[in-house]
């Protein structure tokens, strides 16, 4: 054995026994990867929402370069993620074939890449829009890393219901780059994505509680059983119903809105009723399958409403941020 | 005066799969970097003339 193989590092716990001199195998779509792409389509999509639905007028340049800082900084957040969880990620069937468990990067270039981006993005968007945005932006990648990937995942069921005030923030940056301000709207947009979350994540961990359980991540059903989740996520539905029809009533949304929101939610309101009613999360044997789409028989209740929250999300902001630019060419 | 060579002591060649990820890993760190030059420029520049 050489010197040099004797010294253990962290990174060398993470390398492939395939490789010869120790250099990293991560190529530029393993980096790609770290920013968590699929989080990152959403994040641009609720942020250029946020955008659009702020009164006043941005340039084009200003919006573009803002919609790219915010989606920097969210896929910073998730390579800073991805560092500090790479010894869960491993042991997940969700998350085995990330770049680090994978062995094609070190946690530390993980952490160096998240650090850069964080740094870059946080700057640029204090240029290109203001220092409101800028902090906002900052203080959503402190809270997703520090208070929920640090503190809560690992400690409380409530994990992803107050780390879920991070995924919320993009539209409230977005409205902040244009207007320099936090109005009762933008705080709507906010509280929309906040009361999602929970219903979202629990679908999801209803038939994936194997994974969670494995590497000890305290989830709703593992910690307060499946029945006490699906009830939980039908309240949540109503509150995001309420939620929903709040912009009715402040003038950010009109009739439009207004007819597409009462048939999103009662959509979602449906999809979770049946989550309520169904078995999800009941079976005895743990689900190993590692999309996150395959489930087992009885399950299937909480994978539709999983999957009809990714679509609801898209829609509700896509109908918003349409009325949004219509009053902008009225105007 | 004789001059001082070192022989290199325990290199190890690196292998196709590690060249080619650090050549790929270089063209887009040059790519990335000329990207964020160019969006920094525009960025002051047009907030300038705004």
């Amino acid at each position: 054995m050489t010197e040099a193989s004797t010294i253990s590092t962290e990174a060398e716990d993470f390398l492939p026994v395939a490789q010869s001199t120790g250099m990293s195998l991560a190529e530029p779509r393993d980096y790609f990867a770290l920013m968590k792409p699929r989080v990152m389509s959403l994040v641009v999509f609720t942020a250029w929402a946020g955008l659009v639905c702020a009164p006043g007028v941005m340039p084009i340049w200003k919006a573009i370069a803002s919609i790219i800082c915010i989606a920097a900084g969210a896929g910073a957040s998730g390579a800073l993620n991805m560092w500090y969880d790479a010894d869960i990620d491993a042991q997940m069937s969700r998350t085995k074939k990330r770049p680090i468990p994978q062995g094609k990067m070190s946690p530390t270039a993980a952490l160096t890449f998240g650090i850069m981006i964080s740094a870059a993005s946080v700057w640029t968007l204090s240029i290109a829009a203001n220092w409101l945005a800028a902090s906002l932006l900052a203080f959503t990648i402190f809270f997703y890393l520090v208070i929920y990937t640090m503190w809560l995942k690992r400690t409380t069921p409530q994990n992803i219901v107050i780390g879920g005030a991070a995924g919320a923030f993009p539209p409230m940056i977005g409205y902040a780059a244009v207007t320099g301000s936090v109005t009762l709207d933008s705080i709507i947009l906010f509280l929309i994505i906040f009361m999602w979350t929970p219903p979202h994540f629990w679908a999801l961990a209803l038939y994936k509680t194997g994974d969670y359980g494995r590497v000890g991540i305290p989830m709703m059903p593992n910690v307060a059983g499946a029945k006490s989740t699906r009830f939980q996520i039908f309240v949540y539905a109503l509150i995001l119903f309420g939620v929903c029809m709040v912009p009715l009533f402040t003038g950010l949304g009109g009739a439009f809105y207004a007819v597409a929101a009462i048939g999103l939610n009662a959509g979602f309101l449906a999809l979770s009723f049946k989550v309520w009613k169904s078995r999800a999360g009941e079976r005895e044997e743990a689900s190993d399958e590692a999309s996150l789409y395959e489930v087992q028989k009885g399950d299937r209740a909480a994978r539709n409403l999983f999957a009809y929250s990714i679509i609801y999300l898209f829609a509700i902001f896509g109908v918003l941020a349409a009325e949004g630019l219509m009053k902008g060419f009225a105007s | 005066m004789k001059e001082y060579r070192d022989k290199p002591k325990n290199f190890v060649e690196p292998n196709a799969a590690e060249l080619k990820a650090r050549g790929r890993r270089n063209i887009g760190i040059a790519v990335a970097l000329a990207a964020f030059m160019i969006f920094v420029f525009v960025t002051m520049v047009t907030r300038g003339s705004a």
